[in-house]
């Protein structure tokens, strides 16, 4: 079991050295896309900045706290798309047959798959993140906390890309749903969680569980809970072991690349 | 033990229909109508260790489908299969160690790496140690002559080059057995020749049961000793290579060029295919009469040329896939 | 101008195929304007509370009309398109055909934009009746006169994402600059009103196309004017003179480059 593990371990990261190299070919645009993502990021801010002149605390929050919430969405956001870029556009890869080369490797399918292609611009999410939580105050509690909370976050938004992706197993046209849901996702995540209520706050911990990627890890940033850490955890075990499952058994109505429209 | 076992294998596809134009659009998008496809209609064969076998029918036959489910890429809707006394639904892993594939119309290289640091990548997969993974690469180099491009990026290869890599990179594991589906689509008749040398010389060298489809009926003479037929998802035909040449169509074609003076009678049992002044093509059914029976009909005297070949290969297998339309 | 016509007709026609996109489209533009909507109300402490001069029904509608500018124009696929034309070698087709590139892609997008433009405005306008119950008030002719600077403005975005798209032909990669265009569109146009902004910002903002495109037909529509609109149409058409300038200008410097290179 163990030994598995490390064997997958070494081929993802493999492949993820190799789809850097690959995307270093051209080092003008990589680090183009890198630092226009973060100047992208940073210009959202401005944003916050009006808002506040308006007034000095919005849903709980102080601006300060705004830019914690944004590195936490940036940062889950980036940590998914940077390593799992992949997982994103699932929907094609099941539509055009392209799961057919990972399905007569001898590794897990769905990990090989994700890990093929790595986010170039998420990367500039990522060290966007990190200059937030320089900006907010850093102290080495914070930095850990703040880096496994990317870590869950990020892997609910796997999840949920996964699981929205899946569906292309079942409906041949749900690219659309794939869409929605990551942006859904990131909408959510960069407001403070405190303006939304009722009906809408319980979608936001269960279908579109941003929740548990920007608002409870900033809650936690800002009081810590030990309880709440746990739960978190244990919920983004949870997603990724739903969004795994769904995959599984989506694979088993795996068309490859048969025709799938026939018109009269 | 058999290399490969199917047992009245079975897969359907449900497919969407569609109207044509924008009705039709708003139609399937309101209210689907789905239509099961039969791709693979329960179809049964055995192939044994070290056998090259052709795996071949029209577009649409299921041939892909049936490779596709033996090597664990699609999930049966009925029947059994066991390669090497594995079960794909069940071991896909286990399987995988086993077998390699190679499909035509994809690929599995990295093209911005080298063929070398992309032979080493797939030796991680398939659990190899560094050093096992080097000798193997270096004998495979020497075998196959990649020296001169084993450290060019695969973007910069030609066609025929990415093609051996392709099949290169699918022996790093020693397969047992190589599923090879259209390896020669798209390629020179040169490349195409070298690549078949590397498959003959692959299944030799290392005793690799060879499971091969193509449209291409020279890789088929050349490579297979038995061939398996389906058509619309059924088998048709699982014969040897010998057979299906001498015996399935028992026919032969005699060119023959005869002088001004020369007659020719010809009765039912001899079939003009074309006729030139004093030059005939006649088809012969040795099911009805004999060459000499048919040789009778002409003035023997005055034969200036003569030449008797089988029906083409190509044409027997169109035959028998128009037969059993 | 008949061929661009056909594309136009063309384009409109495959956009129907794809209406389950459309509907995506709309469903973002759903969200982004809730969620803004949910942070006014937070921010409004009561109905009859005026910030810098706008009222919480001016504010909603404001976003609403900029929203659906934005969304409805679909720029970054837009950009993406060109981008790719230039970087694939596809436009170098165009350049031995009797037609002009600026104006092929201005009417295949407008084609493509079309229905959704009609969806968006549909919506939209439930949406807002749906999120806050009142309008702005209206007449018909300041109604046509909205749209009439609407349907300038998208022209003008056009024009301007073209010209991003066109820089492909100098640098290696132009998507990250359609980005923050679009970013700058969407802090300075569509979250807020120019009068959000200190004096200085502002200044700059009056003559940006951040007026001509995005601030100018909501804020008519918010609070109609006649001299205001007078104004709009004014910098609107000297910004469609600049910004096709623009675009033929890259074109033709582009396509010079091309031939130097041998394509």
């Amino acid at each position: 079991m163990f030994r598995e593990i490390k064997k997958e371990f070494k081929i993802i990261s493999l492949s993820t050295y190799y789809a850097i190299q690959r995307e270093m070919l051209n080092k003008a645009s990589f680090l183009s896309n890198v630092f226009f993502m973060i100047l992208n990021n940073l210009s959202m801010i401005i944003q916050w900045i009006v808002l506040f002149n308006l007034k000095s605390n919005i849903a709980g929050f102080e601006f300060k706290d705004i830019l914690l919430m944004w590195g936490m969405a940036a940062g889950t956001y980036g940590f998914a798309h940077f390593l799992f870029e992949k997982a994103f556009s699932l929907s094609s890869l099941i539509v055009d047959g392209s799961l057919d080369n990972y399905l007569v490797q001898p590794k897990n399918v769905l990990l090989s798959a994700i890990s093929s292609q790595i986010g170039v611009s998420a990367l500039g999410d990522l060290i966007f993140a990190y200059i937030m939580l320089i900006l907010t105050g850093v102290t080495l509690p914070k930095f850990l906390l703040f880096t496994l909370f990317i870590v869950t976050g990020g892997i609910i938004n796997l999840s949920i890309a996964i699981i929205s992706g899946s569906f292309s197993f079942w409906f041949k046209n749900s690219d659309i749903i794939e869409e929605t849901s990551s942006h859904l996702m990131i909408s959510f995540a960069t407001y403070p969680g405190g303006i939304f209520k009722g009906i809408v706050r319980v979608i936001l911990y269960t279908f579109i569980p941003v929740g548990f990627v920007t608002f409870l890890p900033v809650e936690l940033l800002l009081n810590f809970d030990l309880k709440l850490m746990l739960i978190l955890i244990a919920v983004s075990i949870l997603f990724i072991t739903l969004a795994t499952f769904m995959f599984y058994r989506g694979l088993r109505r795996y068309s490859s690349s048969n025709l799938m429209i026939a018109r009269i | 033990m058999k290399a490969i076992s199917v047992q009245n294998l079975k897969k359907t596809f449900r497919v969407k229909t569609k109207e044509k134009g924008l009705k039709g659009t708003f139609k399937s998008m309101l209210k689907p109508t789905y239509r099961s496809v039969e791709a693979v209609k329960g179809i049964s064969f055995d192939v044994d260790e070290g056998e090259v076998l052709a795996f071949i029918g029209p577009n649409g036959a299921g041939k892909s489908t049936t490779i596709k489910m033996m090597t664990g890429i699609l999930y049966p809707d009925g029947g059994s299969i066991k390669v090497l006394g594995i079960d794909p639904t069940k071991e896909r892993k286990k399987l995988a160690y086993e077998i390699g594939t190679v499909f035509g119309q994809k690929e599995q290289l990295w093209t911005h790496l080298t063929p070398y640091d992309n032979f080493k990548f797939f030796g991680a997969i398939y659990d190899i140690d560094d050093k096992e993974v080097e000798k193997r690469i270096e004998d495979l180099k020497n075998r196959f002559e990649l020296g001169e491009f084993i450290n060019t990026p695969v973007r910069n290869l030609s066609l025929g080059q990415r093609i051996r890599c392709e099949i290169v990179a699918s022996l790093i594991h020693r397969p047992k057995i190589l599923f090879l589906d259209e390896p020669t689509i798209g390629l020179d008749p040169v490349v195409k020749d070298n690549i078949r040398k590397l498959i003959k010389q692959m299944n030799k060298e290392y005793h690799t049961t060879i499971f091969l489809t193509s449209h291409d009926i020279s890789d088929i003479e050349k490579l297979c000793k038995r061939v398996i037929i389906i058509n619309n998802g059924e088998l048709v035909l699982d014969d040897t290579m010998e057979n299906l040449k001498y015996h399935y169509l028992n026919k032969k074609i005699i060119d023959i060029k005869m002088r001004d003076d020369g007659k020719f009678s010809g009765d039912d049992n001899v079939k003009v295919l074309k006729q030139k002044g004093n030059n005939y093509k006649i088809e012969v059914d040795l099911d009805k009469t004999t060459i000499g029976e048919a040789m009778k009909s002409f003035d023997m005297d005055s034969i200036q040329d003569i030449n008797i070949t089988n029906v083409p290969l190509e044409d027997i297998i169109t035959t028998i896939y128009q037969r059993s339309k | 101008m008949k061929k661009y016509i056909h594309i136009l007709k063309a384009e409109l026609m495959t956009s129907l195929q794809y209406l389950p996109n459309t509907a995506f489209g709309v469903f973002t533009f759903f969200i982004f304007v809730y969620i803004m909507f949910m942070v006014w109300q937070y921010i409004y402490s009561n109905p009859q509370e005026l910030i810098n001069g706008y009222s919480i029904t001016q504010m909603t509608w404001y976003l609403l009309v900029t929203e659906i500018l934005f969304t409805s124009l679909g720029g970054r696929r837009f950009c993406k398109e060109i981008c790719k034309d230039v970087k694939s070698g596809n436009i170098t087709y165009n350049l031995n055909k009797p037609y002009s590139y600026v104006f092929y892609a201005l009417f295949k997008h407008l084609g493509s934009m079309v229905l959704k433009f009609i969806v968006d405005i549909i919506i939209g306008v439930a949406l807002g009746f749906i999120l806050i119950q009142s309008m702005p008030e209206q007449t018909v002719l300041s109604v046509i006169l909205v749209l009439v600077t609407c349907f300038l403005a998208e022209l003008i975005s056009i024009f301007l994402i073209i010209a991003i798209g066109l820089l492909s032909f100098f640098i290696e990669d132009a998507n990250p600059f359609y980005w923050l265009y679009s970013k700058m569109i969407l802090i300075f146009g569509t979250f807020f009103p120019i009068e959000f902004f200190p004096e200085y910002i502002r200044g700059i903002l009056r003559y940006s196309p951040i007026y001509v495109i995005s601030y100018g037909p909501a804020r008519l529509f918010v609070n109609f004017d006649i001299n205001e609109f007078i104004n709009i149409l004014i910098a609107q058409i000297i910004y469609i003179f600049i910004s096709y300038g623009i675009c033929s200008f890259l074109y033709a410097k582009g396509s010079k480059r091309l031939n130097v290179n041998g394509g």
